[in-house]
């Protein structure tokens, strides 16, 4: 049973993780730029959603408020940060090296408005109940597993069936070509930024009424949105999907053999296992090196 | 007054070792680890647990902290080989985030949370050199030793056949360069002397433990090379200084709540960060049109 109850939780993580990492793949895919900020959006989502909470505003309003706030920051490192960057030199290491400031100043910023301590808000919700004879589950584990997979199958069907979507694909295999069809780069790459943010929120309110959130979770949000985009094949958004529900599924599991300490290690070892032996990740095109 | 000085001058002595080390890696060789901290970590247990077992000579503990980090190296060496830019970055973050775990848990060897305790007063061929003046000179003097091998090495052949890597490695291949060797002894080189910069660490400190190695202290390191500027002699000593002065100058003002200074500064750090690499992103030392 521990096995089975392992698997539960590990799926309820991974269901998060797989959000985000969708979100990062698809900003990637579309635009080409590695978003480590990406973690942020997901770290002020969070702590929006917590205080407007805490404030006394109700649910939806706090959902709201933490999307708007999401969308609004991935926006704003699209067109102060990345595209200043872009028009003078573009060098992949100076995007990122920007972006890691980024984070560096919103995890202070969170630290100074909120504390370093754990914040989080308690719902009925997280109340986990007995399914089988020692295996128990919360109603927020079906809540992140369906609020997964109907994102991810609407964003899928806005990549693969609308005209928007299909723009995004197109951008990220010739830009040039785009322009000559008459869509505009730079709308397309601001509608990947809003989509891409606009996939944390849900994760980053689900870690807030279950585990908690810490200003710190910007920097760990960002490591598992890399690694699962690395493990997924870099811009594959199924890929990136996949790979975060096996690293939650792996960092819970391994507790069953080893000591909680090195659940997240263990994670990573997956990731480095991949990038030795297959850097073209689960679904990704082989790259060059 | 004085001994707070001593104390800034040979905290920023070592870490100007270490962010030499690192420039070699980002700066020469465009490998752009995000690990450093883990062999900087490396150095010091190595150099501390030759202190304490054996002999606390400050020339053996750097050369064991040197080979042990240079032995290791071959974890970061292997991903650079394998993968480029966005790729070798999340590899390193990786290696970052289990080294960092390895620490806490190998109790025998690292001490764990609660770290090494008591490591003796540093000596030199016999000679006591634990008092700070005398310290602080050998650490000047290892890091004028690394800044010239440094500038020796890089306008030799094998500096420019690294950056000939850095800059295109399929023409440096063209041109008959062994690529897998150079990168690794490059790998190698850097590394080695951020363990030397922790065996430093170690004697300086007489404790260490792991929250002296974590991802946040290689960001520190990375963030002095690049606003220093990369692929410069003195742009890492310059990022050194400015990193580590701004924290003794925001103690001074007052109208900050003590609690807060660490989030400041934090915040200042990724300021100057993002900034830098919106309207300068060769850094402080770097050429102003930027290396393209």
């Amino acid at each position: 049973m521990l096995i089975l109850q392992l698997l539960v939780s590990g799926i309820q993580t991974g269901a998060i993780y797989a959000l985000t990492a969708a979100g990062f793949a698809l900003i990637f895919g579309a635009t080409r730029i590695f978003h480590v900020a990406h973690g942020a959006t997901f770290a002020l989502a969070g702590y929006a959603f917590v205080g407007l909470v805490n404030g006394g505003f109700g649910w939806p309003l706090a959902c709201l408020g933490a999307l708007v706030l999401a969308v609004a920051f991935g926006l704003a490192m699209d067109r102060f940060v990345y595209r200043p960057i872009q028009r003078h030199e573009g060098s992949f290491f100076t995007v990122f090296v920007a972006a890691f400031g980024v984070t560096i100043m919103v995890q202070s910023l969170i630290e100074i408005g909120f504390g370093r301590s754990f914040a989080a808000v308690s719902t009925p919700l997280t109340r986990a109940h007995q399914l089988l004879p020692g295996l128990y589950v919360a109603e927020v584990f079906w809540v992140a597993v369906a609020a997964a997979l109907v994102l991810f199958a609407a964003v899928t069907l806005f990549l693969e069936r609308t005209r928007l979507g299909i723009g995004l694909r197109a951008l990220s295999e010739n830009p040039e070509l785009l322009r000559a069809y008459g869509l505009s780069a730079r709308r397309l790459s601001m509608i990947a930024f809003g989509l891409g943010s606009a996939l944390a929120v849900p994760g980053a309110v689900l870690t807030a009424i279950t585990t908690g959130l810490q200003p710190s979770i910007s920097a760990q949000v960002m490591l598992v949105s890399l690694a699962a985009s690395v493990v997924g094949g870099i811009g594959s958004l199924r890929g990136a999907a996949l790979a975060g529900l096996l690293l939650g599924v792996v960092e819970n599991l391994v507790v069953s053999v080893l000591d909680t300490q090195w659940s997240s290690a263990a994670g990573f070892v997956v990731l480095f296992a991949f990038i030795l032996f297959r850097p073209s990740g689960l679904f990704g095109r082989a790259v060059a090196r | 007054m004085i001994a707070y000085l001593l104390n800034l001058a040979t905290l920023a002595t070592v870490f100007g070792i270490l962010a030499a080390s690192l420039n070699l890696l980002i700066g020469y060789a465009g490998i752009f680890s995000m690990a450093h901290a883990v062999f900087f970590g490396l150095g010091a247990y190595a150099g501390a647990q030759i202190a304490m077992l054996l002999v606390p000579d400050v020339l053996l503990a750097c050369l064991a902290a040197a080979a042990v980090a240079g032995l290791l190296s071959l974890c970061l060496a292997l991903p650079a080989l394998r993968v480029r830019g966005e790729y070798f970055v999340v590899a390193s973050l990786g290696l970052q985030m289990v080294a960092i775990t390895v620490f806490s848990e190998a109790h025998a060897v690292t001490g764990g949370h609660g770290g090494l305790v008591g490591i003796p007063p540093a000596t030199l061929f016999g000679l006591n050199i634990g008092d700070p003046g005398a310290f602080l000179l050998v650490c000047l003097a290892v890091l004028a030793l690394v800044l010239l091998g440094i500038r020796v090495l890089m306008r030799g052949s094998f500096g420019r056949s690294l950056m000939a890597i850095r800059d295109s490695e399929s023409a440096a291949k063209a041109f008959g360069k062994d690529v897998p060797r150079i990168k690794t002894l490059a790998v190698g080189l850097g590394c080695a002397l951020a363990g030397v910069a922790g065996a430093l660490f170690a004697f300086y400190m007489a404790f260490v433990n792991v929250e002296s190695f974590t991802l946040e202290q290689s960001v520190l390191v990375m963030a002095m090379v690049i606003i220093g500027g990369t692929a410069t002699l003195a742009g890492p000593l310059i990022g050194v200084l400015l990193l580590l002065l701004l924290p003794a100058g925001l103690s001074f003002l007052t109208f900050i709540p003590p609690t807060e200074i660490g989030a400041v500064q934090q915040f200042i750090y990724g300021l100057a960060m993002t900034l830098l690499m919106i309207f300068r992103p060769a850094g402080i030392a770097g050429l102003s049109t930027g290396r393209r």
